[in-house]
């Protein structure tokens, strides 16, 4: 009911501030960081996400994805990512790594199949 | 009616509005002058629809402009599919699509050692009993400084989920459908311009209040040399074929132009998923009926 009063009535709301409430102190707010938004990368970002349904289906978005083998167009929990990598790149990886991962696996296997409320 | 604000002097004395009234006098508010419609004009309509229009439905009307001269008035009237250029705005699908793209191709490379993995700390550090220090097993557990992380990021990890296909497809018609009717869209004949030079497409867009931001759609591998010259140093006119069309780009840009031949290619395009069949198996694998 204000805000109509204070539209239709001109210069009825109060021309000064009373400065009663939210007596916050603005000294030590950290500066907005400056970003271009127009980068080349941002620029054309998003672009030829549609290439199956507008392009034929000769192609799918997944093959657009940039990042390790075992990633693209899968997701999944560690476990089940740990498996994909093993499956797809244990045979070159090196040795410290694989042990690590084997070590990995079979911890987050005895994790959720033997323990707490789901298994 | 007039809303101008009397700037009445107040308690205060030095300005007359306090400072969280005040208004910064570079602010972007200048409304562009709206364009006559298309409806109720001489010229004629220089295209219609190639798919059948439902019968409820009237085609959506634009006009057809020419990038060849500054100053040159819209050569005719276009018609535009109702399906594609005039669906119902759902704003939730056109949310859901964008945080799709923003999304699915994610892969975040955020990872941290845990205890296992952190060098060192096979060792017990001192008896169980007897050191009067608290009870430890190894050198590298979460408690300790120097130690491994216990429920830290693991490894890269993707976010890639994929929007039903139909949704996708809503949501470019929806798109377009919003640049239509908020005066965004433009439709070109086609994209011959007279000169290389950046500044005769600057002066274009500024003079005919385009906005900051174009986005030129053209279907096909080649472009005209002189609007690919034109555009190539402008970070905010950019040119995409029209398979790279979506709808994060055309949130991005304030403006879309299409050519005729873009426009017939998308309604072609999205048309088609409103009367396929549901897929039997990948659409990238052939069927008889499909081209």
């Amino acid at each position: 009911m204000s805000v109509f009063g204070g539209v239709f009535r001109q210069s009825s709301a109060r021309l000064f501030s009373t400065g009663t409430c939210a007596r916050t102190r603005m000294h030590a707010v950290p500066k907005l960081r400056e970003l271009d938004r127009w980068t080349e990368k941002r620029g054309v970002f998003g672009v030829y996400d549609n290439i199956g349904i507008l392009g034929d289906f000769k192609a799918h978005p997944k093959d657009l994805i940039r990042g390790p083998v075992w990633l693209r167009g899968f997701s999944g929990n560690e476990l089940q990512r740990l498996i994909r990598k093993k499956r797809m790149v244990g045979g070159r990886m090196l040795t410290e790594d694989k042990h690590s991962l084997d070590k990995r696996i079979s911890f987050l296997y005895r994790r959720f199949n033997r323990y707490g409320k789901h298994r | 009616m007039d809303f101008s604000p009397q700037f009445i002097s107040s308690v205060s004395g030095e300005s007359a509005l306090p400072s969280n009234l005040r208004l910064p006098p570079n602010l972007i508010g200048v409304a562009p002058q709206k364009r006559a419609s298309p409806s109720g004009s001489d010229l004629p309509v220089l295209r219609r629809c190639e798919a059948d229009i439902p019968a409820h439905l009237a085609p959506a009307q634009t006009w057809l402009e020419s990038l060849g001269s500054r100053d040159s008035e819209p050569l005719g009237v276009v018609d535009l599919h109702p399906d594609v250029f005039s669906v119902p705005l759902r704003l939730d699908i056109l949310h859901a699509v964008e945080v799709w793209q923003r999304n699915f191709k994610r892969i975040s490379h955020a990872k941290v050692k845990s205890r296992a993995e952190v060098s060192g700390g096979g060792r017990k550090p001192w008896n169980q009993k007897g050191s009067g220090r608290a009870r430890h097993g190894s050198i590298r557990s979460p408690l300790w400084r120097g130690g491994g992380v216990a429920h830290g990021p693991r490894g890269p990890s993707s976010y890639y989920y994929m929007l039903p296909m139909k949704v996708r497809v809503q949501g470019l018609k929806i798109a377009l459908t919003a640049k239509l009717a908020q005066d965004y869209l433009h439709i070109v004949d086609s994209l011959e311009i007279p000169t290389p030079d950046p500044h005769y497409l600057l002066d274009l867009v500024k003079h005919r209040q385009w906005g900051d931001s174009i986005l030129i759609v053209d279907v096909g591998d080649e472009f005209p040399q002189n609007i690919l010259k034109a555009t190539e140093d402008m970070k905010t006119v950019n040119i995409i074929p029209a398979i790279g069309l979506n709808v994060h780009s055309m949130l991005k840009h304030e403006s879309l132009v299409l050519t005729l031949e873009a426009v017939k290619f998308l309604e072609k395009k999205l048309l088609w998923h409103d009367v396929r069949y549901v897929p039997l198996y990948p659409f990238k694998l052939p069927y008889s009926d499909l081209p």
